[in-house]
């Protein structure tokens, strides 16, 4: 589909293994090869760093007491008590889009977070959730969230609209923003990468400065979307507990 | 641009959902309860430390409270004795004093007493001397003889010259 050296092509999904089930075609890809990575980095180093259970932590122990007490404490500023049954999915959100876009950062390694359809389905699984939670929690009067009291009664028919085009548009701003954050990222650095390349002379070190210093930004924006992307959806259960 | 050819989407879908169902287990039934066993036991043994650092310095303040107390205490004991002490003394110098003061009053009047009776005497003598004395001195020059009563008379009369 794109060119051989395409800045796209590092986005391209090349099967390892071809899988098909049931009619569909699963095969194990270089996609779901850097899914098993961030699965076995997350597993692997959480397991292993508390494996000793010490009371006065190591260094890598507390690398996982700080993460765990991180996301703790987001839920607990947002949602408040009632945030603690959630705390492992979004702490396993977070960490999974964390090493996911961690683990893209390697040289040559698949970034899943760029795909669209990844980003995408993990929102929509948030936004679903969130909507049955609210459901669950208010029943019919969870419409009532789109409902803004205290507004002059002739903006109703303007602002009802628009709050249920936001609430419906949440999950295509997650997963948007996570996506286009990553395929930004890593188009620009193989943009520079390929003047490294076609500048003459030593002039292509200016841009492989530049890459240097796009990969330190590179890694706060990966950080930063997770980070982005948990509160988020710590405030959308918040939502469904508290209707404005 | 790859991410829009769905060719490979049923597989994304799949892949993601095994390995983030597998992770999300797997953290909730594993990983995050160890954790939050070893917070919960730090937290736990922060507390038990804090409250047998209370508990010893609660002893420390009553043992020390303790300590002040006997020694207000043996203050006051030794205040109390001193003053005893004192008191004991000075009455015993007070009444030491006033026996003195009254064996020398005593002593005194006794003195003056004899002082006085002995003056008597002399006085006496005296008299009795100028008596005698007049008595020669006139039988001498001349032939008078005076009675004790009439030069008497006359002595009581001068008395108060001789003195």
């Amino acid at each position: 589909m794109a060119a051989k050296d395409s800045p796209l092509k590092q986005f391209e999904i090349d099967p390892i293994s071809n899988i098909e089930l049931g009619g569909y075609d699963i095969s194990f890809t270089n996609s779901s090869f850097a899914m098993l990575i961030t699965v076995l980095v997350i597993t692997l180093f959480l397991t292993l760093t508390v494996n000793t259970r010490s009371i006065i932590p190591s260094r890598m122990q507390l690398i996982s007491e700080l993460m765990y007490n991180f996301i703790a404490q987001l839920l607990s500023d947002t949602v408040g008590d009632n945030g603690k049954r959630y705390f492992p999915f979004v702490f396993s959100l977070f960490m999974f889009v964390l090493i996911g876009n961690m683990v893209g950062m390697i040289p040559y390694q698949f970034t899943f977070t760029s795909h669209i359809i990844v980003t995408f389905a993990l929102a929509a699984v948030v936004f679903i959730g969130v909507t049955i939670l609210g459901f669950i929690n208010h029943g019919i009067k969870f419409f009532t969230f789109f409902y803004i009291p205290g507004v002059p009664f002739y903006m109703h028919p303007l602002l009802i609209p628009i709050e249920v085009i936001s609430y419906l548009s949440r999950p295509i701003s997650l997963s948007v923003r996570l996506f286009a954050n990553m395929l930004a990222g890593h188009t620009l650095l193989k943009v520079f990468a390929g003047f490294v390349v076609s500048m003459p002379f030593f002039t292509g070190v200016f841009p492989l400065a530049f890459i240097v210093a796009l990969t330190g930004l590179e890694i706060l924006i990966a950080f930063l979307q997770a980070y982005v992307f948990a509160i988020l959806t710590c405030l959308y259960i918040n939502d469904a507990y508290h209707l404005h | 641009m790859p991410q829009l050819n769905p060719e490979f989407f049923v597989s994304q879908l799949f892949w993601l959902a095994v390995f983030f169902i597998f992770l999300f287990v797997f953290l909730w039934r594993v990983s995050l309860p160890r954790i939050a066993t070893v917070l919960e036991k730090r937290q736990n043994k922060i507390d038990e430390n804090l409250s047998s650092a209370k508990e010893l310095q609660d002893q420390a303040m009553e043992i020390e409270k303790k300590i002040n107390d006997q020694i207000n205490k043996a203050k006051l004991e030794t205040d109390e004795t001193i003053k005893e002490t004192i008191n004991a003394l000075q009455e015993d110098v007070s009444s030491q004093l006033s026996s003195l003061d009254k064996d020398l009053e005593k002593k005194v009047s006794d003195a003056e007493k004899e002082i006085l009776k002995s003056k008597d005497d002399q006085m006496k003598n005296i008299n009795n001397e100028i008596i005698n004395i007049t008595k020669l001195t006139v039988g001498k020059i001349t032939d008078i003889e005076l009675s004790d009563n009439e030069l008497n008379k006359v002595i009581e009369t001068h008395k108060g010259n001789f003195n």
